[in-house]
């Protein structure tokens, strides 16, 4: 995930990341990881304490302006079994949500041109 | 070949979802109009499906039931038998095309049962032996190290300066990446790829890459063999 800011709405860390603040922490899924002074009571999210705590690698290119972050880490691949959302365009720009699936089986299959 | 699994599936209550890992997906449209596809087709920039899924080379796939919750993990998803088995290799090649066809041959042959666990499992649902319960399907993923995390944020610092035009940064940021998840074959090629096609043209699959990063697609796969370039599903 891109950010301009280390500290951004919580709608936008979950639509980037998959994890959403609520009540009892950080959740992704099933899974929730409780994280002292995550957000503040404007929606707004301290970037830096969460990815501390879920183990996302931050990097800076001070270049650029931007840090990049990086997925959860110090477990597996998947942290729940719980498909996160994933929204991507087709290749005329038209959006696509994953959660619109609901009811039908998947086979996600990622390809490439080269 | 997604197209016609997807005509053969979808009766069944399975619909195929692609998703292009192409950072300029200029480069992906020709082959999508090519298979004019009728299930989603979808184009992923960012390389998210390596984040969110684990996928970390192509073709892979996950599985997802109607509840919304992942059965297989990320896995090579081939269909196909190999067509590689069929290839004489013989010495008036080229030594180093014999070194890659042979091990290409020792690529995992899991296309047909890979098929027919994809169809057992649209015929017969959670109760098909292919489709794992939660924890087998969190346990059956790949670790994650931080590694991997830092490794997805430089491709994705990498991917930025791509798009504001800056490939010297890019290729910066895409060496890091490279040395901090070398088993993940989507930083790689993508940022291969884009140093050695030559403009306009479609991709290019040998990604000699010598004078830019210092390797190249055969060295690597050579070094890995082929049994170590793909996830082979464990069926």
């Amino acid at each position: 995930m891109l950010l301009h800011h280390l500290t951004v709405p919580v709608t936008d860390f979950h639509d980037g990341t998959g994890w959403e603040a609520k009540p009892e922490g950080m959740c992704k899924g099933d899974v929730c990881v409780p994280v002292q002074g995550a957000t503040t009571t404007d929606g707004m999210l301290d970037v830096g304490r969460v990815a501390q705590r879920l183990g996302m690698a931050l990097e800076e290119d001070p270049v650029a302006g931007v840090w990049a972050l990086g997925p959860e880490s110090g477990g597996r691949a998947l942290t729940t079994a719980v498909a996160p959302e994933l929204e991507l365009p087709d290749a005329d720009g038209n959006p696509f949500r994953l959660s619109a699936m609901h009811g039908r089986k998947v086979l996600l299959v990622a390809w490439a041109s080269w | 070949m997604w197209q016609a699994l997807h005509e053969e599936i979808d009766p069944l209550g399975v619909t195929v979802v692609t998703v292009a890992l192409d950072v300029d997906p200029v480069k992906a449209r020709p082959w999508i109009e090519r298979a004019a596809p009728t299930h989603p087709s979808l184009v992923d920039v960012e390389h998210r499906v390596d984040d969110l899924f684990g996928i970390s080379n192509v073709p892979m796939a996950v599985w997802i039931d109607e509840t919304g919750t992942l059965v297989r993990p990320a896995e090579a998803a081939t269909i196909r038998p190999s067509p590689y088995a069929a290839i004489e290799i013989t010495d008036r090649m080229p030594e180093r095309m014999q070194q890659v066809l042979t091990e290409m041959r020792n690529l995992p042959d899991t296309g047909e049962a890979y098929r027919a666990a994809i169809l057992d499992w649209a015929q017969r649902g959670a109760d098909s032996r292919y489709a794992l319960g939660p924890d087998a399907v969190i346990a059956a993923s790949r670790p994650r190290p931080i590694e991997h995390s830092r490794a997805a944020a430089c491709f994705e610092l990498g991917r930025h300066a791509h798009e504001r035009g800056d490939d010297d940064a890019a290729i910066a940021w895409w060496k890091q990446a490279h040395a901090l998840f070398p088993e993940n074959w989507t930083y790689k090629r993508q940022a291969w790829t884009l140093a050695s096609t030559p403009e306009g043209a479609d991709s290019d699959k040998a990604q000699e890459v010598q004078d830019v990063y210092g390797t190249s697609w055969s060295d690597e796969f050579l070094a890995v063999g082929g049994a170590g370039y793909t996830v082979t599903p464990d069926l």
